[in-house]
């Protein structure tokens, strides 16, 4: 419990900083401060279980199905890494709060920063390798927020989302790799993991997952070449540089490889890839950071190659290299963030971290001098201060190498090599800043900073001293159980003292120490190295020009596609389609049935003649408009007549009525759009589209001929026996359609009802200005309303009226029903409006169309509805006869009922649609 | 007779594949119209051909048409109004706003339009 | 027979004339009626989900007519989910409107009751022209929403829309009609069994019919190559459509879930895994580029509806597997992206409303009024889209992963969706940045940008609680899915519940 509690406290005390600052930064700072606290006396509650080499253990479930737990461990390397985070954690909590500027919103920034520590701490007691990588991320996340803290300033916003982008694509990587290996075990669980060694190894899956893992942990501790996100992330406030991008974050990367120490070291993969990345790194960046002017960047690249140095350890895999990069990793971490700290005052006190203006500081500030040179001999490994001690092992160990085989020398030679660079910039940012001559015009006289400022550092540098001088009687029983949880296993025989005797190893660092000094000095006093001006890191140079491409590749490939065309659009659609509709008979071929065929008639061959022919015109003339729509009429016209033919007199009937009220839209749709349309599209498109028009064609006209000389076999014979006794009328389809499957009509009204309250809603009280002449030149002759038509159409309208009645009543029967009829209604209606104007119309003829049609659709619904009454199901039907004269026989159904709602939503909707467009034309004659 | 069916579906469809391919609302309009024909007729006829047999219960009727088919194209003819009444309300309001009659709402060159 | 199972059918259209009755006028009445009749339906949807968790199959038959013949509704963990999604989505969607988006236009509540209806029905017909009727429903109601609010950039995007539906619609007729043609039956049950006994001679009808029809659900999912209408409508319909629309690309990964496994899956002899080889290429290309749209896009929003193709991709490339791993992953990782698609849609507009004619492009602009709240929203909703853990975008990839590793695919899926994720990444970062960090502070503000109500921001925080929900309970959430899953692979036990 006490472990989920140490990642809890941080993470929901990030909240108190923010409300804290309303008394003042101190109170926000001790806030932070305290939610900080507790988690470290926690630690301490456990660390005797853990010195006496038991792992602590507490977890909960969270998503088994994926391997994803809430499970916790407390090992030594655990330990180790808690104490760094939250010791160190505190220190930076109290140097921020006089480092950060009034006008900084401190709040915020402890927020973030206690974030991170959740995050980090995660990282470091996860027992499950999913839950690591979740924390993995979510420091990855942190850190973004805390480098563009100062979200004002430019290299900030990018070096964030550098940071973000490269640790977080790593993160990526480091999923598949974690996914391979969980794959690999059967599980996530570390004790697991940790004890399939010969599994993993032995796997064919071990290559891939090992590069990804590594590529996850090369990218967070800036191994070259991802190394570049880490000077960019140097725009952050100097407490995080000191805090995430020295001492804890970079260190995620090697903590999970001396995590996985036991399971994936050994091998030679890991041996070249590990400690071939490890030196380069190392060298490259030692040498790199002699020449860094920025103080802040000297340290960073500094910090890269102490990161390499690591990694190296890591990779030789012999246990004591593990246990000396263990121990780097405590003296780097010590050194390091007293070194930014330091940075951090000149830097505050100053005004510049320029080590060309920044000269001869000694005079102004003793105190902080005589810290940072402390911090700084430790880095360069000078004997009594801990970096020595690891760095002596690590030549000890560079020489003990016999992997290597003939080429054994190289890794030594580059040990000392770096040694040597190491001293030279460890030297610079000594000489340079505290001596070397006087301050250049810097914007502030410098001056020791607040008694409270140099404490952490203070701190820090006594440790480094402590290490250095009695290391057996201080960081001995830290670094046994950290170094034994890495290794798994009994420990090797080594001695923590500063006197081996003249060893070999010894003789390196007298090398590198000479060396180092040589080599400063004569870049100081020779090559004058103020004036060296190093080109802008080619990472950053590489990853800009990879995302400008990236950018540019993106806007090219969607704008090629998404290039705002509906025709090409369309054509893709059709394509598409045909590829799916012929790709089957392309695979399994083309079958005609055996069903015999149907005589063919003239009167048929006429129709189809007409129907040919007009729908050939159509597309001739499409550019004249009411010609091509004269046409459509006709098509319209032998489509009904396909209906007769084939015995579908409903079909029929609705057909012609849809087609007169479908041709008057069209009509006032036609009175506001052009006449024509502009020829305007290439021969080649016209061509592209005739080919796919053709091709859609063919391949509807193979489907009907496939289907239609198949015998059939269908569920129809059921209605044709139920419609009588079950659905109470003869008119099978009607009955199909109120009762068998009343459900489809009961969408079709709505999507009806839908469509004339869509266009209400679009096009209502719209304006359109259309030309006083058509294009003949000829004005638009809609004024008066002919009187014949006028006195027809109101002789008419109670006779329509009537018939649609009749048609209503007889349609369960015989062709009719309330659609039929409410279209002969609608029809009547328009004439109305046709003949005598809206004006005229609607003064005689109440109608609100909305609430008709709302009071039909509400008729059919609850007919529906009522069934439930009887315990029957939504548009059960009950239905009894009765007789009247004149109609005869008439059944009267609650069938009927909600054709009723039909035929009103039917006469409502038609009418709303026409009349809705009809207002928009008829206003500008009025 | 089949053959006839299946040829005047194909043109139907054909045709209104080419109008739908335009570049002005009203022949697409008019293309889905006709396409829409070609379709009705294609769902009526997924139920064979037959003559003088309307599916209206008679005593001693020879036979009867398949009426599933019929119902369903009638549904399909009531949604197919409703969609084309939409489309053109749409058309018109596209050409009021837009001041042009363009599938793009744009005379001739690709929008520019800021995603 | 319990009636429940037609509730969230019938209810939004009585919402929807009662609205209409109430008039133009009293729109406080309307606004109460759509709210009461949403929240009622999300009741409904909970009740249901639970009833469909015991494993049984509801079947509803209509008009007491008896499958094949009558049409029937069909109540399934798969449809049940869906149901409570779309009423998720619909509530919050709609407190948002009611905000003042509502007032924009005429019916806006008329039609969106419309919309849920069509959405519902689709999830629960088992009958596939009834799927038809309510495909129109919805989509022509969402004609009518993507209108709503007017603007040139609507309308243009609405005539795209609307005439690649209808073309969309026409074939769906012809791959219904054509199956009935060859198969002589509507009911899906039925259409299974009448598959999987097909004649040999009739396969290539059969498995065209089935590929027509895919192409027409395709359309409406956005997999590439049909996804080009997306961006453009869902990135110009005002927030709230935009919010409930991401439910309704789902419809269309929906029907492809129920026919390629019901009526086109293990069992459907000569048509057996027909859509298999088209789904999982096209899903990665829709993944991939999607993902490069985002990077392109230079409109916050216009970068969540490219996010949202993505995220199709992604679901469907898990769909694509045709394993219970894989569509159980799908199912969780479309609960999350609906639910996370809908948060961004909203906050792109509370974000909009504050950087004046800047409105949400991609541009340095003055601070919004309030940069904490929105950007820690941002934030949130970045890492649930990116995938980043801790939250359901994370565990949801991780799912999807896992359930490729064991198949030939699985470079293919993890690199694509790997690789999309660090764009998603690198595009949000980028956005975000512009937003809230790289403003610019000095620039007088020619407006006063209100900060956002409470009443306004309390829609995406609990959207944002859903998605914590789904994280936090990922476990159950899993083991549903799963369970829908092997439903979906089983259909036996669907076609037995149907037909006896």
């Amino acid at each position: 419990m006490s472990l989920l509690l140490i990642i809890l406290f941080p993470l929901l005390g990030a909240v108190l900083p923010t409300i804290a600052i309303r008394w003042g930064r101190n109170a926000s700072a001790g806030s932070a401060a305290g939610v900080a606290i507790i988690p470290l006396a926690l630690l301490f509650l456990d660390a005797p279980q853990v010195f006496a080499g038991k792992i602590v253990q507490a977890g909960w479930d969270w998503v088994p199905a994926i391997g994803l737990n809430l499970t916790f461990r407390l090992d030594g390397l655990g330990f180790l890494f808690a104490l760094l985070i939250l010791g160190i954690g505190l220190l930076v909590i109290l140097y921020a709060r006089y480092y950060l500027a009034e006008r900084d919103p401190v709040g915020r920034f402890y927020a973030f920063l206690l974030l991170f520590m959740a995050a980090m701490l995660g990282i470091v007691l996860s027992d499950n390798l999913l839950l690591l990588l979740v924390f993995w991320e979510l420091t990855s996340l942190s850190s973004f927020l805390l480098i563009g803290y100062w979200k004002h300033h430019a290299d900030a916003r990018q070096g964030a989302r550098m940071a973000l982008a490269i640790t977080g694509g790593g993160g990526l990587a480091l999923l598949a790799g974690v996914l391979l290996l969980g794959h690999i075990v059967g599980s996530f669980e570390l004790p697991v993991i940790l004890r399939s060694r010969e599994l993993i190894q032995g796997s064919p899956l071990y290559l891939p997952m090992l590069v990804l893992i590594l590529l996850g942990a090369f990218t967070k501790s800036a191994q070259f070449p991802f190394h570049f996100w880490l000077p960019h992330a140097m725009a952050a406030p100097t407490p995080v540089s000191a805090y995430l991008h020295s001492a804890t974050m970079v260190k995620a990367g090697v903590f999970l490889l001396a995590r996985l120490y036991p399971v994936l070291s050994g091998s030679d993969a890991w041996f070249y890839l590990v400690s071939g990345t490890g030196l380069v790194t190392l060298v490259f960046a030692a040498y790199v950071a002699m020449f860094k002017h920025d103080l802040k960047g000297l340290l960073a690249y500094s910090t890269i190659s102490h990161l390499g140095l690591i990694m190296l350890l890591f990779g030789l895999s012999t246990p004591l290299a593990a246990v000396a990069g263990v121990f780097h990793i405590i003296n780097h971490a010590t050194f390091k963030a007293s070194l930014f700290m330091a940075a951090g005052i000149i830097d505050h006190e100053s005004g510049s971290r320029d080590m060309r203006r920044l000269n001869g500081l000694w005079k102004y500030m003793p105190h902080t001098a005589a810290l940072a040179m402390v911090a700084a001999a430790s880095m360069a490994g000078v004997p009594l201060f801990n970096g020595f001690l690891s760095k002596e092992m690590f030549f000890t160990e560079a020489l003990e190498l016999h992997q290597a085989g003939t080429l054994w020398w190289i890794v030594p030679a580059a040990a000392t090599v770096a040694g040597v660079f190491a001293v030279a910039y460890s030297l610079r940012f000594i000489h340079d800043v505290f001596f070397n001559g006087e301050p250049v015009d810097l914007p502030r006289t410098p001056h020791e900073p607040p008694r409270w400022m140099k404490v952490p550092v203070e701190i820090l540098v006594v440790l480094c001293l402590l290490v250095g001088i009695f290391p057996a009687y201080t960081v001995a029983p830290l670094l046994d159980v950290a170094a034994g949880s890495v290794l798994g296993g009994p420990l090797p025989e080594f001695d923590l003292a500063i006197w081996h005797g003249f060893t070999f190893p010894l003789l390196m660092s007298v090398m590198a120490l000479t060396g180092g000094v040589l080599v400063y000095f004569a870049l100081q006093y020779r090559f004058n190295l103020h004036m060296i001006v190093q080109s802008p890191s080619p990472g950053r140079r590489f990853y800009n020009r990879a995302l400008a491409r990236l950018a540019g590749l993106s806007v090219a490939i969607t704008g090629g596609l998404q290039n705002g065309s509906l025709q090409s659009y369309l054509a893709l659609l059709v394509a598409v389609t045909l590829l799916a509709g012929v790709f089957p008979f392309w695979q399994l071929g083309w079958h005609s049935g055996g069903r015999p065929l149907g005589m063919m008639d003239g009167v048929s061959g006429v129709a189809w003649l007409l129907l040919v022919v007009s729908a050939v015109c159509t597309v001739i003339w499409h550019r004249r408009r009411l010609l091509a729509l004269i046409f459509v009429g006709v098509i319209g016209l032998v489509v009904s007549l396909i209906f007769v033919r084939f015995s579908a007199p409903d079909l029929a009937l609705t057909q012609i009525l849809v087609e007169v009220v479908s041709i008057i839209l069209l009509l006032l749709a036609l009175y506001l759009l052009p006449q024509t349309t502009p020829r305007e599209s290439s021969v080649a498109r016209r061509m592209r589209d005739a080919g796919l028009a053709v091709a859609a064609g063919l391949g509807t006209g193979g489907l009907v001929w496939a289907v239609l000389t198949r015998p059939q076999n269908t569920i129809s014979s059921f209605f044709l026996e139920q419609s009588v006794p079950g659905g109470g009328g003869s008119n099978v389809v009607n009955v199909i359609l109120v009762d068998f499957r009343g459900f489809d009509t009961f969408g079709e009204i709505i999507v009806l009802s839908i469509a004339a309250l869509g266009i209400y809603a679009m096009i209502s009280g719209l304006r359109v200005e259309r030309p006083a002449l058509d294009p003949a030149g000829r004005p638009w002759a809609a004024g008066g309303h002919p009187l014949l038509l006028r006195v027809a159409s109101r002789i008419l309208l109670p006779l329509a009226l009537m018939v649609s009645v009749y048609l209503f009543l007889r349609g369960h029967n015989e062709p009719g029903g309330g659609f039929i009829a409410g279209l002969v209604t609608a029809v009547a209606l328009i004439m109305q409006y046709l003949a005598s104007g809206i004006a005229w119309t609607e003064a005689r003829l109440r109608l609100d169309h909305q609430r008709m049609l709302a009071i039909g659709v509400l008729i059919a619904g609850l007919t529906g509805v009522a069934s439930w009454l009887f315990g029957a199901p939504f548009l059960t039907s009950a239905f009894a006869h009765l007789h009247l004269p004149v109609l005869g026989e008439l059944p009267l159904t609650s069938a009927m009922m909600f054709d009723l709602g039909v035929y009103l939503t039917v006469v409502a909707t038609t009418m709303l649609m026409l009349v809705t467009l009809g207002k928009i034309g008829a206003r500008e004659n009025a | 007779m089949e053959l006839l069916v299946a040829s005047a579906i194909g043109v139907l469809v054909a045709c209104g594949v080419y109008l739908l391919l335009r570049g002005r609302t009203f022949p697409v309009v008019l293309g889905l119209t006709l396409l829409s024909y070609g379709v009705n007729v294609f769902i009526f006829v997924m139920g064979r051909l037959q003559s003088g047999t309307p599916p209206i219960i008679k005593t001693g009727a020879a036979g009867y048409a398949d009426p599933l088919p019929q119902a369903l194209v009638l549904t399909a003819i009531v949604i197919g109004f409703g969609m084309t009444a939409f489309v053109l309300a749409l058309a018109v309001r596209a050409r009021s706003a837009l001041g042009n009659d363009h599938v793009d709402g744009v005379e001739r060159s690709g929008p520019e339009r800021v995603r | 027979m319990s009636h429940l199972i037609i509730v969230p059918i019938v209810l939004p259209v009585l919402a929807a004339v009662l609205v209409l009755l109430a008039g133009q006028r009293r729109q406080t009445l309307a606004r109460a009626i759509s709210v009461a009749s949403t929240s009622g339906l999300a009741a409904v949807a909970l009740a249901l989900l639970i009833a469909a968790d015991t494993g049984e199959y509801r079947v509803y038959a209509l008009g007491q007519w008896a499958a094949p013949f009558g049409i029937v509704l069909v109540l399934d963990r798969l449809s049940a989910l869906m149901l409570l999604l779309t009423a998720v989505v619909g509530v919050c969607s709609l407190l948002y409107a009611v905000q003042g988006c509502d007032q924009q236009g005429k019916n806006f509540h008329a039609l969106f009751q419309f919309q849920l209806m069509g959405l519902n029905g689709a999830f629960l017909t088992g009958d596939l022209f009834n799927l038809f009727v309510f495909f129109e429903v919805f989509l022509i109601a969402s004609y009518g929403l993507l209108a709503h609010g007017g603007g040139e950039a609507r309308l243009r995007a609405g005539i795209h829309y609307v005439v690649i539906n209808l073309a969309g619609s026409a074939l769906f007729l012809i791959a219904v009609s054509l199956l009935y043609g060859v198969l002589g039956t509507l009911n899906m049950a039925d259409l299974a069994l009448k598959v999987a006994a097909a004649d040999i001679e009739d396969a290539a009808l059969i498995r065209s019919a089935a590929l027509l029809l895919l192409v027409v659900f395709a359309l409406k999912a956005a997999l590439f190559p049909l996804y080009f209408w997306l961006p453009d409508a869902y990135s110009s319909a005002s927030a709230p459509v935009a919010a409930l629309f991401s439910i309704m690309t789902k419809v269309g990964v929906y029907a492809i879930l129920r026919m390629y496994t019901l009526v086109f899956g293990a069992e459907a002899g000569a048509a057996q895994w027909v859509a298999a080889p088209w789904l999982l290429p096209a899903a990665l290309a829709t993944l991939a580029l999607g993902m490069l749209g985002a990077l392109a896009s230079r409109r916050l929003k216009g970068l969540i509806a490219y996010l949202t193709v993505a995220s199709v991709g992604t679901l469907m490339a898990a769909v694509g597997l045709f394993s219970v791993d894989g569509i159980g992953a799908a199912l969780y990782y479309m609960a999350h992206s609906t639910l996370i698609i809908a948060v961004l849609f909203l906050l792109s507009d509370l974000i909009a409303r504050q950087r004046g004619d800047h409105r949400d492009r991609l541009e340095r602009a003055a601070p919004v009024a309030q940069p904490v709240l929105l950007g820690i929203l941002f934030f949130v909703g970045a890492i649930g889209v990116a995938g980043l853990p801790p939250l359901s975008g994370f565990i949801g990839k991780v799912m999807v992963l896992q359930s490729a590793t064991a198949t030939g695919a699985v470079y293919w899926v993890w690199g694509v969706v790997l690789a999309g994720g660090l764009l998603s990444i690198i595009s949000l970062s980028q956005a975000g940045s512009l937003l809230f960090w790289n403003t610019d502070v000095k620039a007088e503000k020619p407006f006063v940008a209100a900060p956002a109500s409470a009443a306004a921001i309390m829609p995406v925080a609990a959207l944002l609680a859903g998605i914590a929900a789904l994280s936090a309970l990922a476990q159950p959430m899993k083991r549903f899915a799963g369970d829908a899953a092997v439903q979906l692979l089983h259909p036996a036990g669907y076609i037995h519940a149907v037909l006896g």
